[in-house]
């Protein structure tokens, strides 16, 4: 079955690029969160199989979106999306909880490969 | 993946995190502690980054890093510091030539010379006061740097772990290590310091500069104890894309569903119409053409908002203009921008975007004294836009410009002291009007002028001048919201029908015999306190004369900000028209500004009434016309 996928990022460039991996790769993407608090908003009301989730963003940070998703919804399974230089917030939010991470540029083969590890792990 | 499909939201997406920038970082100037306004910057340089990556673009993905790291250590700092402001702008100049660098095709300009010397940080705080001279040089195009060394190659390497496998952040560690002996490691992902601190790590992203092949440096890491996968590519960068760009907006989604919404409805009325005419129900044929008129109507209205923008898009400049023109002068500027969600068209935001800076860099230069106010503000007025450039300087010295008139042989004496001021006024829009000394220093803002005018009513605009020695002056522009579907008054002569945009159309009138009377050999018509010029449309398009009996129409419109009525057999009534631009040889006749269909399928022409008075009259008829006791 396609698994139901929220794409976080502040910018549309990057929720279209992954949009389109997903697409390809026959998820369905239930939504679109342009920072933290949509994302929260969106977690509760469209119950995602898979997060994946923007570090930078205004009004709310990723992580503490991660955080707040996960304090509502302790299994929820949220990605990072993290650019070069931001090893320690991955760290970060790995410890807080998310499965794993996908590294912008985002490449196809390595989004895939990460969400489909996940999705493979009950 | 296909990135050639990103690359046009590439370019608008920057743009706007670009403009952003520009504006955070002048506001921060005069705040550098705010801790938001550094939040807003540094993610926006971190945006630019993301995105330049994405599509392969490298210099410009390193310089919005090297931004974001600069911005990065500000954050942390809690302020930026005063020397640094320079330098970021200079950032965003660098930027931005290389934005435009990928526009145009070229090769990514040489950033090195911007980003070398230090650590960001350090770079940024011991700035010297005044290198502006050599740090301005990025924004020269430069071509791309020279070609790497034959033999050496970047490649992109990614190993990933076993799953399960032991203490594997110590294990990459050795990796990236054994890589660093191998060549130059670029960058890892995550990098040494990193993976000291341990985690599951599972990947390794590294890119190395080195001589050595990929196949050996692969089975290398291969022969490494819980290597699962090892990806080894060289680095090519990514093939540009030669057909032309083709220009984009952002549509909301909301508006799309409207679209398909509006599709649906008009599918439905066509087959409601195709039954009613079927079967001859005449009421049934009226409804549904009645819902058609609705349904074109919201369409219409949708369709212009897709191509609405804020005034923002052009706006977003100014706060560095500004600055760059207070540095220059020396004169001490306070900007206002106010109304600008206000949307127009895009095409008309565009074609304004170098007017509005004309108009700002006129104010600072030749209105502001040592300090003032300016104030650029956009408004809607019914269905136009008021655009307004304000400031508190000199104001405009009606006196010199009379003179100035009297001078080029623009106005007699005696017009020149029965023209009142507001229509004076335009004079500084004529081509080089004020391009002399004591005229410029006291009351010109020529420079410039004559465009922003050209181009305001290329638009179908109206330019207003309103200003008052000592009291400042205001620059009025009223826009239509809207370019390719206007306003029109259709008026008859001989029986052909021309449109003239309503914009242009000040009133209409009917005048009785009586009421015209001659000057020399003009007829004019007293309006208020004035005497207004009668021309014949039938003349000016060379229809045969005909002697006129009873009330006569006529539309008062302004050319070169004089009244003049133009005289017409009819008036047929206003329409809205779908205006269709004319090609060659078309296109080359004086006057005519495009055409239009009417609905029972005739063409009709919309005419310019001041071009056509330009070319017709060539200036001296209309001079010995107007004003005259």
């Amino acid at each position: 079955m396609g698994l139901r996928v929220l794409i976080v990022d502040d910018a549309l460039f990057m929720r279209n690029m992954l949009k389109e991996i997903f697409l390809k790769a026959g998820y369905e993407v239930v939504g679109e969160a342009g920072d933290g608090l949509e994302a929260v908003e969106q977690y509760r009301q469209l119950r995602p199989d898979l997060v994946t989730m923007d570090i930078v963003m205004p009004h709310k940070s990723g992580i503490e979106a991660l955080q707040d998703i996960r304090k509502e919804h302790p299994d929820a399974c949220i990605v990072m999306c993290s650019a070069m230089g931001q090893e320690a917030l991955i760290l970060e939010a790995v410890q807080a909880g998310a499965r794993d991470f996908i590294v912008k540029p985002f490449k196809e083969d390595k989004v895939l490969e990460v969400v489909r590890r996940i999705a493979g792990q009950p | 993946m296909d990135m050639s499909k990103y690359r046009d939201m590439f370019f608008s997406e920057t743009q706007e995190h670009l403009h952003n920038m520009g504006r955070l970082l002048i506001d921060l100037e005069k705040n550098p502690a705010d801790r938001d306004g550094i939040d807003s910057l540094f993610r926006e340089a971190h945006s630019i980054k993301g995105m330049a990556a994405s599509m392969g673009y490298q210099r410009t993905a390193e310089l919005a890093h090297h931004l974001e790291d600069a911005l990065d250590g500000f954050r942390a700092g809690g302020q930026i510091p005063v020397a640094a402001f320079d330098r970021l702008l200079a950032g965003i100049d660098l930027l931005e030539g290389l934005v435009d660098d990928l526009a145009a095709e070229r090769p990514e300009r040489d950033i090195a010379e911007f980003v070398d010397g230090g650590a960001p940080t350090e770079v940024f705080a011991d700035l010297p006061a005044a290198p502006s001279a050599e740090l301005s040089t990025p924004t020269v195009p430069v071509p791309a740097a020279e070609p790497e060394a034959a033999s050496e190659e970047t490649l992109r390497i990614v190993v990933e772990l076993a799953y399960g496998a032991v203490a594997p952040a110590a294990r990459a560690l050795l990796m990236v290590r054994d890589l660093a002996g191998q060549g130059r490691l670029l960058n890892s992902v995550p990098d040494e310091q990193e993976l000291l601190q341990g985690g599951a790590v599972q990947r390794l992203e590294l890119r190395l500069k080195t001589s050595r092949p990929a196949a050996t440096v692969k089975e290398r890491l291969l022969a490494m104890p819980d290597v699962a996968r090892v990806s080894c590519v060289v680095e090519r960068p990514q093939p540009v894309r030669r057909d032309a760009r083709e220009r984009t907006v952002r549509v909301r989604t909301g508006l799309l569903d409207q679209f398909i919404n509006l599709a649906g409805e008009l599918i439905s009325n066509r087959y409601m119409l195709q039954a009613a005419f079927a079967e001859n129900r005449v009421q049934d044929l009226k409804l549904g053409l009645d819902q058609l008129t609705r349904l074109i109507t919201d369409l219409h209205h949708q369709v212009l908002q897709v191509r609405m923008m804020p005034v923002a898009s052009i706006t977003g400049r100014l706060p560095r203009q500004v600055r760059d023109l207070e540095r220059k002068t020396g004169k001490s500027v306070s900007l206002h921008i106010e109304g600008e969600e206000v949307e127009m068209d895009r095409a008309i935001l565009e074609a304004l975007a170098d007017p509005l800076m004309h108009m700002v860099r006129n104010a600072i230069d030749h209105g502001i004294e040592a300090a003032g106010e300016l104030v650029v503000s956009a408004s809607r007025e019914k269905d136009l836009v008021l655009i307004e450039v304000r400031d508190n300087g000199l104001g405009l010295d009606p006196e010199a410009i009379r003179r100035k008139a009297v001078e080029r042989g623009l106005l007699s004496p005696a017009q020149a002291r029965s023209t009142a001021d507001r229509d004076l006024f335009q004079l500084i829009c004529v081509p080089g009007f004020s391009t002399a000394a004591e005229v410029t220093e006291t009351s010109g803002r020529g420079v410039g002028m004559d465009v922003v005018k050209s181009v305001v009513e290329q638009l179908g605009g109206t330019l207003q001048i309103i200003s008052a020695a000592g009291a400042g002056t205001r620059i009025q522009l009223y826009l239509p919201l809207s370019v390719a579907i206007i306003q029109v008054l259709l008026v008859e002569c001989e029986g052909k029908t021309v449109a003239i945009p309503l914009t242009r159309v000040l009133r209409t009138l009917e005048v009785t015999r009586e009421e015209i009377r001659s000057s020399g050999r003009q007829k004019v018509v007293r309006l208020g306190d004035e005497l207004v010029p009668l021309l014949s449309v039938r003349k000016i398009l060379q229809l045969p004369h005909r002697p006129m009996s009873g009330s006569i129409p006529a539309v008062i419109s302004e050319v070169r900000g004089r009244k003049v009525g133009l005289v017409v057999d009819r008036l047929v009534g206003q329409r809205e028209v779908f205006v269709k631009s004319l090609s060659f040889p078309l296109d080359r006749l004086a006057g005519i500004s495009g055409a239009t269909t009417l609905g029972d399928g005739s063409i009709v022409f919309i005419i310019d009434p001041q071009t056509l008075l330009e070319e017709q009259a060539a200036g001296s008829k209309l001079r010995s016309a107007g004003g005259n006791p």
